[in-house]
């Protein structure tokens, strides 16, 4: 995956878009609005998404938990509603916690450091293919990086690309 | 914007007495310029006539997906008309100066004919088309490979027209060049590491160089959106911005990327000629072979692909706001595959040999 620009760039990026490029040329009242209204939705997707799987999960493992304490006061109260809250805090309350999920900036930070390694790698491996006697080292050091590289770059593509054409051309 | 193009066009054309701008509108698409269409009414001696023409504008140097100058296009179009039979634009002329309509910019003549390709392509309602239009086009590639250079090279304008030190001396000279041009602008273009395909691609190309062929006046933007056609013939080759001293293979070597990425098919016609390579090798003689191919899709997208992803960079580095360049990751990443693809990278394609093309 892209670090640079992230999902956040990418998002920013069609909100600068619309404001700059698509709002000015708008002559309609109500669809000058609606693109004031996605930009919105747009900017409140950039404010979810660095928080969004950490929230989903501490609200996931605060969820189970208050499923048992609110069983928990129950006690001593019978009838099938009570028992109902029991069974509940008995299946979904026993779920187990999730883990946290990583640290999106400090993920992004280590993931860039080592991009930039292989790519420095990539250079050094020339030098080395091009003298005769490492020749078939560097080709074989180079192959492993490739092979990081190709089912990386296919998956990207699957989830980057949307378009069946380039738009605008013909 | 249309008083100062009749004044430009009263400079341009000096036997002019009126001229009145109408239906001027931006033309939607072509990625690196600003396009205007529009209609001139001139009068001359007495008598009126239309002038159906296009404004061509540079856009703000920092958003620029090529920095190519207006006065060499002007010289080109007109040296192709002269000198061969490639339907091109007539070019008018060009305003250097940048305070009159922003950037540079230059007038040339509208050409007749349809600009919507994809109607050519898998069922498009031209479809039928397809094959005479294809087989025009690549007769008029051949002749555009085989003109005379120093016809068409006005002032040696195309030699190194981005000024990036291209040796055209020979061939060997101009890909040699070529390749340190490559290789020393990746800092500048690569926008996140993955672009480090791009920098495998730049020394693979210098590693594995190929047998020569006779330089060219190469397009250099020749793709499947920059024709126009009509009755089964292209009526203009348009979009000459990046064309430049060059391997012929390049064009070619482009155009399948290009169609690879534009999901159309020009490479497969003219069908009863074998496709595109077979009735152009026979056309030059050249015997171009697909592995070739395969080498100059990577060298001739190189081309288009430094500056273009330099001008994403600057994007991604909010050097410029635009949106386009934010828009040009999702065929950049289609590249990226097409690149691993032609390295021979272990498991992009279901029949890759490793290290085939290390």
């Amino acid at each position: 995956m892209n670090t640079q620009p992230g999902p956040d760039g990418l998002l920013e990026g069609v909100i600068i878009g619309l404001e700059q490029e698509v709002l000015p040329f708008v002559s309609s009242e109500k669809a000058y609005a609606t693109v004031a209204m996605m930009q919105s939705i747009l900017q409140a997707v950039r404010q979810m998404l660095p928080v969004y799987d950490a929230y989903l999960v501490d609200e996931h493992n605060s969820m189970t938990a208050t499923l048992r304490n609110a069983a928990a006061a129950l006690d001593g109260v019978a009838g099938p509603e009570a028992d109902h809250i029991r069974d509940r805090a008995a299946t979904l309350g026993q779920l187990p916690d999730l883990p946290a999920p990583a640290d999106r900036e400090a993920l992004i930070d280590a993931h860039t450091r080592l991009g930039r390694a292989l790519e420095a790698s990539i250079l050094d491996l020339d030098t080395i293919q091009r003298q005769p006697d490492t020749a078939d080292a560097g080709d074989r050091s180079l192959m492993a990086i490739r092979a990081h590289l190709a089912p990386r770059v296919v998956r990207d593509t699957a989830v980057i690309s949307v378009s069946a054409g380039m738009i605008g051309r013909g | 914007m249309d008083d100062r193009l009749a004044q430009l066009l009263h400079r341009l054309l000096p036997d002019v007495d009126h001229v009145s701008i109408e239906a001027l509108e931006p033309i939607p698409g072509g990625f690196s310029r600003e396009t205007f269409r529009f209609d001139a009414r001139v009068r001359r001696g007495g008598a009126e006539e239309v002038l159906p023409l296009i404004l061509r504008k540079d856009p703000p140097a920092a958003a620029a997906l090529l920095i190519t100058s207006r006065q060499t296009e002007h010289e080109l179009l007109e040296a192709i008309r002269e000198h061969t039979n490639v339907p091109v634009s007539a070019s008018y002329g060009c305003e250097m100066d940048p305070s009159v309509f922003g950037e540079p910019a230059m007038v040339i003549q509208r050409m007749h004919g349809s600009g919507r390709t994809s109607n050519l392509f898998h069922d498009g309602p031209d479809v039928d088309q397809a094959d005479d239009v294809m087989a025009h086009l690549c007769e008029l590639m051949a002749e555009l490979h085989t003109a005379d250079i120093s016809k068409l090279n006005v002032g040696g304008k195309l030699s190194d027209p981005r000024g990036v030190g291209i040796d055209t001396s020979s061939w060997d000279a101009y890909m040699d060049s070529t390749f340190d041009y490559y290789i020393r602008s990746y800092p500048e273009l690569a926008y996140d590491p993955i672009a480090m395909i791009i920098l495998d691609g730049s020394l693979w190309l210098r590693r594995q160089k190929p047998r020569p062929l006779p330089l060219a006046v190469v397009h250099g933007d020749f793709n499947p959106a920059n024709f126009l056609y009509a009755d089964g013939k292209v009526t203009a080759l348009i979009d000459w911005e990046n064309t430049r001293i060059g391997d012929p293979r390049e064009d070619l070597g482009w155009m399948v990327a290009m169609d690879n990425m534009s999901n159309t098919t020009v490479m497969s016609h003219p069908k009863q000629k074998g496709g595109f390579l077979a009735y152009y090798n026979e056309l030059t003689g050249f015997d171009i072979t697909p592995e070739e191919l395969g080498y100059f899709m990577i060298f001739g997208t190189m081309n288009i692909a430094v500056p273009i992803t330099s001008a994403v960079k600057r994007r991604v580095m909010k050097e410029h706001l635009q949106f386009l360049h934010l828009y040009l990751l999702q065929p950049s990443i289609t590249t990226l595959v097409a690149f691993t693809q032609l390295l021979g990278y272990p498991g992009a394609t279901p029949d890759t040999d490793p290290g085939a093309n290390a």
